[in-house]
């Protein structure tokens, strides 16, 4: 029975999805709620179907996933701005929580994000093997707690959301990681979980503290509504900037995420850097700011060294590691050090460019670790001293390699670039209203941030997949990817190459969201 | 008037505890115990329907079988089951239930010829809970209190032939009788400076008089001898010890009902007797130190434990704690948030005690190590570990991450913000021991593969467990509207 229903269901899944992101017609469901609920109904398939069906089922709902967000992408109304297919169900009526789901600009951006790493994700998990069906069951699970995060606009249920997604990474990272696994996995835990500590007593005293009662993150953004006083602002502010900074690994509280990205399947790696770790800076920009601006206004110039010693001490760390996934995670905590840098410029241009990065770096993230891991799955090592020369027994995963890690290094023509070139623009930018500002300032070594990448990626390269090939059992063993690993990482790269030769309709989107924010605030004017 | 309605539960529960005595003298003593566990099962099912009746809610599904006008009182208004009780009421008597599904387990692995003994006493000291919810007057409430107490001495040394379980009686009979003396001294002062035994007649006249240190000293007797029975640190010494050497049933009762029975008295004494201007800011301030202490305490105290009963031990002393943040904080949310976690702990805890049971069934050991692989020989009791430990230590999307949610919004509504931090930063680091146990089950490969089994009873209960605990994290409404209701008649 089996066979027949996941022949049947992968195609239809696909032709309904693609239907419906052609078709703007009226919705017959709700979108959001589905981008949820699909992954968790797929995990109760996996759990009840047999075991050699997991990967279809997830496969076929990363596929009508993906199908969903390439719609709200598409059907997304450019000329409103505000959040839209909201969904709303009153919940707890005298605690103020509702269940609220809604997309703007920003969160259109990461939904898709997340469907696409998704679908990747899920390809890329093929030849899983030991304990498949749980692993597939979390890897449902993750994604739905993460695709809840992006799209809840009730802190209560951002919150549950959030978690959620942390917990099925414990377990992926503890039971099919490499290395120190157990370590790692804890480690991970720990510190995200503490962070959102924080969060979830900053959340809860945003609460009390307000004259309105609730959790709805739209009536809170209203600061006449809510009377937040600046002392107030003062104090939670940093606390919730540092719980949200966690996440994305802001300086000093990164530790967790070269080690959890060192040991994690990569799979995990992949959904992990790229999209629940964005979800720092999505929060930030969702909740803190809008909640709290004056707050942010007199503590983002200070946090800004925060995110800049990120950008370069995790860039310079990349440079002397010798394991191959160590730089990347390495690499990934800088991207994310531009992340938050970009908001804490509090300019227009510098937030579309943190939006614009985290799309880019949640994509080109995740096609690296991908990457990653197919190579050591053939190697089976990842020590770059036995490496070498690998682009001679498989060539078409050393051109991709070599696409990413210019992805990685801000190439123009691919999404890095976008990105980071906004974020700049918007640091040089906040001088422009009153005389120097320390973003003048911070700027250029910021730069000199993105000159160590294109160092220890060439270098990566460089002894990677060139020079001589240093272990001869590598070149008669190995095989270059098969289709089913080229796949999922040339899916990434087109996605990246569309953002970087065509960015308008990413920055359209952005900016919908961050225009009106940045009005609000007002900027350090 | 004599309404009987509101001693219903307590009536079936000694009702059955006698009739279980007298069905064993008249049975042969080779036979199989199965009818006594009958008798107790039905005797517990039947108390718990009766709170349908006494309820009269309105939304009784057996139309307006006992719809009272007024709350049922009996004895010149000394036990008064008002929603408040019936909630508590709830939850003591589902403890009772889980506590003898475990016991049927536990007994299979350790044979005892008294079986029936343990039901009689266990369901009598459940009577003794249950009336104590309802207790309006000190008096009252003290003799629930020791018909409660005094069983559980009984229960948890109840393997003669086991050093530890003598010695957890033997511990707990002592620093029990110490801290029943305590309080009885507080209630003595109580009384002679109101000249009445009935809380809220305490609390009517306490209100027009200033502070003065006899009664000051009479509230910190109270608190101490109170917070002995739910081992709220600095009086949690003897938890550990008992906990862990008391029979596995017992434990997880100790640490459900009791604790649930504790809390009730704190809730009737505190906030209807002695909520009044001169003395409130010295018992919350009392509280919110016995909350942080527990609070701390217990979770770096249960980081280096072995014994999965030793750390459950330390694990409830810091729920305790939590609990407490809630109680102090008060009023309608707060109380609302106290009644909420003590439902979801009820189900994540039971789970987990249930689990043990079956795997100490199986193995003999109490050892976390002894949990290694357990996903494969039974992936239910994996599930069971996973979910319900990580509800205690408030992870979403399960149940135990609602219930902070409230009791630390509560908190933070009256100003306690630092308690919370304080709460939400520890439950990180009850996280790490809470998920070494998860560990153990989850990641390595078993040691011993052969497959544990268990009935379709439990495997259902545990099941229950599990939902329960999900549902509560998503969708909490009912169980909070319930509470909600419950809490507003303390104040009406």
């Amino acid at each position: 029975m089996f066979p027949v229903l996941a022949t049947i269901l992968l195609p239809f899944a696909v032709s309904f999805a693609l239907f419906h992101s052609v078709v703007q017609g009226p919705n017959i469901l709700p979108v959001l709620s589905t981008l949820i609920v699909a992954p968790i109904i797929a995990a109760f398939l996996v759990m009840i179907a047999p075991e050699k069906y997991a990967r279809w089922i997830s496969l076929a709902t990363a596929s009508f996933a993906l199908g969903l967000g390439v719609k709200l992408f598409l059907n997304y109304q450019m000329g409103i701005s505000g959040f839209q297919f909201v969904e709303e169900i009153p919940w707890l009526k005298n605690l103020g929580i509702s269940y609220i789901l809604g997309v703007d600009g920003m969160s259109t951006l990461m939904v898709l994000l997340v469907t696409c790493v998704y679908f990747a994700g899920a390809l890329i998990s093929w030849n899983i093997s030991l304990r498949r069906k749980e692993y597939f069951v979390l890897f449902s699970l993750l994604v739905g707690g993460v695709a809840g995060a992006y799209e809840s606009l009730d802190l209560f249920f951002f919150f549950l959301f959030y978690e959620f997604a942390v917990l099925p990474m414990y377990l992926l990272v503890g039971i099919w990681g490499t290395g120190r696994k157990e370590y790692a996995a804890m480690k991970l835990t720990v510190y995200l979980l503490a962070g959102s500590a924080f969060m979830l007593v900053g959340f809860l005293a945003i609460y009390f503290t307000s004259n309105i009662h609730t959790f709805d993150i739209r009536a809170l953004s209203d600061l006449s509504a809510t009377g937040l006083s600046v002392s107030f602002q003062n104090t939670w502010f940093p606390l919730l900037f540092v719980g949200f900074g966690v996440i994305s690994a802001l300086f000093p509280f990164h530790t967790w995420s070269p080690d959890g990205y060192g040991s994690a399947p990569t799979a995990a790696s992949m959904l992990h850097a790229g999209v629940l770790k964005s979800l720092g800076g999505y929060s930030i920009i969702r909740v803190a700011l809008p909640l709290m601006p004056d707050g942010a206004k007199h503590w983002l110039p200070y946090l800004a060294i925060l995110a800049l010693i990120n950008m370069l001490y995790a860039a310079i760390v990349a440079l002397k590691q010798t394991d191959f996934k160590y730089v990347i995670a390495y690499s990934s905590v800088s991207h994310c050090g531009t992340i938050l840098f970009g908001i804490c410029t509090l300019e227009a241009a510098g937030l579309n460019g943190a939006v614009i990065q985290t799309f880019s770096h949640g994509i080109v993230a995740a096609m690296t670790f991908a990457l990653v891991g197919t190579v050591y799955g053939k190697a089976h090592t990842r020590e770059l001293s036995k490496l070498g020369g690998l682009t001679a027994c498989m060539p078409v995963l050393g051109a991709l390699f070599v696409a990413a890690a210019m992805a990685n290094v801000g190439l123009p023509g691919l999404s890095g670039f976008v990105g980071e070139f906004l974020v700049f623009l918007g640091s040089y930018q906040s001088g422009f209203h009153g005389g120097f500002t320390i973003f003048q300032a911070l700027f250029p070594m910021g730069v000199l941030a993105i000159v160590l990448t294109a160092i220890y990626y060439l270098r990566l390269v460089q002894m990677v997949f060139f020079g001589p090939v240093k272990d001869p059992h590598l070149k008669e063993e190995v095989k270059d990817g098969s289709f089913i690993e080229i796949l999922p990482i040339a899916f990434l790269l087109i996605v990246s190459l569309m953002v970087g030769l065509y960015p308008k309709p990413f920055v359209d989107m952005s900016n919908l969201s961050i225009a009106p924010l940045i009005d609000n605030i007002g900027g350090f004017k | 008037m004599i309404q009987v309605q509101a001693f219903l539960p307590e009536l079936w529960l000694v009702g059955s505890a006698f009739l279980v005595l007298i069905v064993d003298l008249i049975q042969k003593p080779t036979s199989t115990k199965t009818l006594l566990k009958g008798i107790a099962v039905v005797g517990v099912l039947a108390a718990l329907l009766s709170l349908c009746c006494v309820g009269g809610c309105g939304s009784c599904p057996f139309g307006s079988c006992g719809s009272m006008e007024s709350v049922p009182q009996a004895f010149g208004g000394f036990l008064k089951t008002d929603t408040l009780a019936l909630f508590f009421k709830f939850i003591i008597l589902m403890a009772t239930l889980f506590t003898l599904l475990i016991s049927f387990r536990y007994f299979k692995a350790n044979p005892t010829h008294y079986t029936a003994e343990f039901i009689a006493v266990l369901l009598f000291s459940a009577a003794g809970a249950s009336a104590l919810t309802s207790a309006q007057e000190i008096i009252t409430l003290y003799v629930a209190l020791e018909t409660l107490t005094i069983s559980s001495y009984l229960l948890a040394s109840f393997m003669k032939k086991d050093k530890a379980s003598n010695e957890a009686g033997m511990k707990y009979l002592l620093l029990g009788a110490f801290s029943s003396a305590l309080l009885l001294f507080g209630f003595s002062y109580l009384y002679g400076f109101t000249g009445t035994t009935v809380i809220s007649e305490i609390g009517k006249i306490l209100a027009t008089q200033v502070s003065s240190p006899l009664l000051t000293l009479a509230v910190i007797m109270i608190v101490a001898g109170l917070a002995f029975k739910i081992s709220l640190a600095p009086f949690h010494m003897w938890t550990p010890d008992v906990y862990e050497g008391a029979p596995t049933p017992i434990t997880a009762y100790l640490s459900v009902a009791s604790k649930t029975a504790g809390f009730a008295a704190f809730v009737r004494l505190f906030w209807v007797g002695l909520s009044v201007p001169a003395l409130q800011p010295t018992w919350i301030g009392l509280f919110a130190v016995l909350a942080v202490l527990s609070i701390v305490l217990g979770n770096l105290e249960a980081l280096p434990q072995r014994n999965i009963k030793r750390l459950m031990a330390y694990s409830s002393i810091a729920q305790a704690g939590y609990i407490s943040t809630g109680f102090l904080a008060g009023g309608q949310l707060g109380l609302t948030a106290v009644l909420f976690y003590l439902f979801v702990y009820l189900f994540a805890n039971m789970g987990v005690f249930l689990a043990i049971s079956i795997v100490y069934a199986k193995t003999g050991s109490d050892q976390i190590e002894d949990y290694a692989g357990m996903w494969k020989r039974s992936p239910l009791i994996g599930i069971v570990l996973l979910v319900c430990l990580l509800s205690l230590a408030g992870v979403p999307p399960f149940a135990g991450f609602s219930g902070k949610w409230y009791l630390f919004g509560a908190a933070i509504s009256k100003g306690y913000t630092w308690i919370a931090l304080v709460g939400m930063v520890f439950s990180v680091v009850s996280l790490y021991y809470y998920l070494q146990i998860a560990r153990q089950a989850l990641f390595p490969e078993p040691k011993d593969p052969s497959p544990i089994e268990m009935n379709w009873l439990e495997k259902s209960v545990l099941i229950i467990c599990v939902v329960f605990t999900i549902t509560l994290g998503f969708w909490p409404t009912p169980v909070m509207q319930m509470a909600q209701s419950a809490a507003s008649s303390l104040f009406n």
